[in-house]
C-alpha cells in the first residue's frame, strides 16, 4: 500500500531489516578487523609489507565502516529525539490545558484538545510523507496516537466520567491501530497492543467479581493472550505485514504465559471458583460467546498461518510447536472456563504442566527462529516458576533463614546456568556482543 | 498510492475527532435535555497523582438492601433476584406520588415509575448491594477538595436521560452551586 510512497517505510520496514542486518555485520567486522590487523602486524613484523603499506590497507579496510556506524547511531539518535521532542511538546500543552482547567471555557478546551491533536497529525504526515523524514515524521505521529489518548481521558474527566474505567483505554486502542497500519509504525503497533492487552487485562479484573463466572472471564483472558500471538503468526505470513508482527508474538505470549501463571496457584482457582457455577447452563451466555469468538479467532489465525507454513521447508518440529503449545493453552482455557471439577487440585496440575511447556517452548522457539526476546522471556518466567514453586515448597517444610539460604543458593546457581545457556544459545544466532 | 494513503490517513483522523465530539455531544445531550434530579451526598477527599483532584460521592442509593431497605424516610423494594455486575435501575420518583416507597429492579421500569436511574452493581453481600451510577467522581481544581469535604450539606443535580443514565451537573454546597 504505502510502497509506492516516496520516502516511504517499506524503505522503513526493509531499514529495520537493514539495521538489523547491519548491527550483526557490525559485531562480525570488529572480529574481522581485530584478526585482520594482527595479521597486518604479523607481515609487517615479517617483512612482507612496509609499515607504510600496513597502515594503508588498515585504513583502507577500516574506512567503509565508519559510516554505516554513524548512521545506525544517526538513525536510532534521531528516532529517539524526534520522540522525546514531540511528547515533551505535546505534555507541555496538555499539562497546560489540564492546569487551566477550569478557567478555559468548554469550546475552547475542546478546540485546543482536538486542534493540537490533529495539527500534530498534519504535522507528521508532512515529514513522513511529503517531505521526505520519515523517522521525524513517525515520531511526530507517535506524539500524535498519544494525543488521542490523552483527549479521551480529558474529555472523560470533562464530564465526570470515572476515569477508573478500561474501556477509555480500548476505545484509545481502536483509535490507533489503523494509524499503525497507515503510518507503517512499530513504535504505534507497540502503543496499541499494550494499550490493548493492560486494558482488556483491568476490564477482566474488574468482571471477575461477577459472581457466576469469574473462572470464565479470567479464561478469557487467557484466549486473548492466544488470540493476539495467533494474530501476530498471521502478521508473519505476508512481506507486507511482517514488520507489524512482533509486538504482536510479545504482548501474546507474555499475556498467556501470565495468565497461565496465575492459574498456578492452588489459592486463585479457589477464589475465582469459590463464586463461579458448576453448571455451564448458570454461566453468562454474553462471556460464553465472546470465550467462543475470541478461541475462533484464535483457531483461524493458526489454521491461516500453518495453511502456508505446510508448504514452507521448515522443519516438522519447527513447524507444529507453536500451534500445538497455542491450541493446548486454548483446550486448558476451556476447561477451566466451564469448571467442570469442584476441586481446585486438578487445575492446578494442568496449568503447571502448561506453563513448564509454555515456558519451555518459548525458549525452543526463541533459539529456532532468532527471536531474542522470547528467550529472554522464556528465561525469566522460568526463574520465577522455580522461584515460586520453591517457596512453596519449604514454606512449612523448612526453618525461614534456612530456606532463604537455601534459596539463594539456588537462584544463584540457577542465575549463573542461566546466563551461560543464554549466552550459548544467543551465540549460536551471532547476536553475543550485541546483548552480552 | 500516496492519494490512497492521504486519504486513509484522513479518515482514521476524522474517526477520532467524531469519536470524541460523539462523546462530548452525547454528555452535552444529557446535560441539556436530562431532567433534574438533586441526590444527598457524602464526599471523600482523594487525591491522585495522575487523575488530578477529585472528590469521591457516596449517595443514599449507593447502599440498597438486598430485598428491602429504610433509607431516611424512604422505603426501597428490591424487584426479582441481581447479581454482581447486573445493571439496575432505582426508582427516584413514582407517577402517584408516592415516594417513600420506590422500587429497585433489573428490567427497565415503566408504569407507575416515573423518573429512574440506571446503575450497576458493584458488590452484593448478604442483604446489602452497592450500586454504582457513573456519577461517583467529581473533578475539582488543585487544593480545593477541602472546601467541599467540610461543608455541612452536600448534594449533586444530575440530568437523567430517558434510559436512566445520569451527568453531573453541578455540585450543590450548603445550598449554593459551587463554582470550581
Amino acid at each position: 500500500m504505502t510502497s509506492e510512497t516516496p520516502n516511504n517505510d517499506s524503505a522503513q520496514d526493509d531499514g529495520e531489516i537493514f539495521e538489523r542486518s547491519e548491527i550483526i555485520s557490525t559485531v562480525q567486522s570488529d572480529s574481522r578487523q581485530s584478526w585482520l590487523k594482527g595479521r597486518i602486524n604479523l607481515w609487517r613484523e615479517s617483512g612482507l609489507i612496509t609499515d607504510d603499506q600496513s597502515e594503508s590497507i588498515i585504513n583502507f579496510e577500516a574506512a567503509p565502516e565508519d559510516p554505516i556506524r554513524l548512521g545506525i547511531r544517526f538513525s536510532r539518535l534521531i528516532v529517539v529525539l524526534s520522540t522525546l521532542g514531540a511528547i515533551l511538546i505535546g505534555a507541555g500543552i496538555i499539562s497546560f490545558i489540564a492546569a487551566n482547567w477550569q478557567g478555559i471555557p468548554v469550546i475552547a478546551k475542546l478546540a485546543l484538545l482536538i486542534g493540537g491533536q490533529t495539527a500534530t497529525y498534519w504535522v507528521a504526515y508532512q515529514f513522513q510523507f511529503v517531505r521526505g523524514y520519515p523517522r521525524v515524521g513517525g515520531a511526530i505521529m507517535f506524539a500524535g496516537a498519544a494525543w488521542f489518548g490523552a483527549n479521551v481521558f480529558l474529555v472523560a474527566r470533562r464530564y465526570h466520567l470515572s476515569t477508573d474505567n478500561p474501556d477509555l483505554l480500548i476505545w484509545w486502542f481502536i483509535g490507533v491501530l489503523p494509524l499503525a497500519y497507515i503510518a507503517k509504525s512499530k513504535a504505534i503497533t507497540v502503543m496499541a497492543v499494550g494499550i490493548f492487552v493492560v486494558g482488556i487485562s483491568w476490564k477482566t479484573a474488574s468482571e471477575t467479581d461477577n459472581s457466576v463466572s469469574g473462572l470464565l472471564v479470567t479464561a478469557i483472558l487467557l484466549f486473548a493472550g492466544a488470540a493476539i500471538y495467533s494474530i501476530g503468526l498471521a502478521h508473519l505470513q505476508r512481506a507486507s505485514t511482517k514488520f507489524f508482527a512482533a509486538p504482536y508474538l510479545v504482548g501474546g505470549a507474555l499475556l498467556t504465559i501470565v495468565v497461565t501463571y496465575m492459574f498456578t496457584f492452588d489459592e486463585v482457582v479457589k477464589d475465582y471458583s469459590r463464586n463461579s457455577s458448576v453448571n455451564i447452563s448458570e454461566m453468562s451466555g454474553g462471556y460464553i460467546a465472546l470465550a467462543a469468538i475470541v478461541s475462533v479467532i484464535t483457531l483461524v489465525s493458526l489454521v491461516m498461518t500453518n495453511w502456508t507454513s505446510i508448504r514452507s521447508e521448515k522443519r516438522p518440529s519447527a513447524r507444529l510447536l507453536e500451534p500445538a503449545i497455542i491450541t493446548l493453552t486454548v483446550i486448558a482455557g476451556w476447561f477451566i472456563a466451564i469448571h467442570t471439577f469442584e476441586s481446585a487440585a486438578l487445575y492446578v496440575v494442568v496449568f503447571n504442566l502448561l506453563l513448564v511447556i509454555q515456558i519451555l517452548g518459548i525458549i525452543a522457539l526463541g533459539v529456532i527462529n532468532k527471536r531474542e526476546a522470547f528467550v529472554n522471556i522464556g528465561i525469566v518466567f522460568f526463574v520465577i516458576d522455580l522461584s515460586t514453586r520453591y517457596i512453596e515448597l519449604t514454606v512449612d517444610m523448612l526453618d525461614t533463614s534456612l530456606a532463604f539460604i537455601v534459596g539463594g543458593l539456588l537462584l544463584l546457581g540457577v542465575g549463573y546456568g542461566m546466563e551461560r545457556a543464554r549466552r550459548r544459545l544467543l551465540r549460536q544466532f551471532g547476536m553475543m556482543k550485541v546483548t552480552q | 498510492m500516496i492519494f490512497k494513503v492521504k486519504r486513509l490517513f484522513i479518515v482514521v483522523i476524522a474517526l477520532q475527532i467524531v469519536f470524541l465530539l460523539g462523546l462530548v455531544g452525547y454528555r452535552e445531550t444529557i446535560l441539556a435535555v436530562g431532567r433534574t434530579a438533586i441526590l444527598q451526598t457524602v464526599p471523600v477527599d482523594p487525591r491522585d497523582l495522575f487523575k488530578g483532584e477529585y472528590v469521591t460521592l457516596r449517595y443514599e442509593i449507593s447502599n440498597l438492601g438486598s430485598t428491602q431497605v429504610n433509607q431516611g424516610s424512604k422505603i426501597y423494594r428490591l424487584l426479582g433476584e441481581v447479581n454482581n455486575g447486573d445493571t439496575v435501575y432505582v426508582a427516584l420518583s413514582n407517577i402517584d406520588g408516592d415516594e417513600s416507597s420506590l422500587d429497585v429492579q433489573t428490567d427497565e421500569p415503566s408504569g407507575r415509575t416515573d423518573l429512574f436511574i440506571k446503575g450497576k452493581v458493584g458488590t452484593k453481600n448478604s442483604d446489602v448491594i452497592t450500586v454504582e451510577y457513573g456519577v461517583e467522581q467529581y473533578f475539582i481544581p488543585e487544593g480545593r477538595g477541602l472546601e467541599i469535604e467540610q461543608a455541612e450539606e452536600v448534594e449533586v443535580r444530575v440530568k437523567i436521560n430517558r434510559s436512566g443514565i445520569a451527568a453531573i451537573e453541578a455540585l450543590i454546597v450548603d445550598g449554593q452551586d459551587w463554582k470550581p
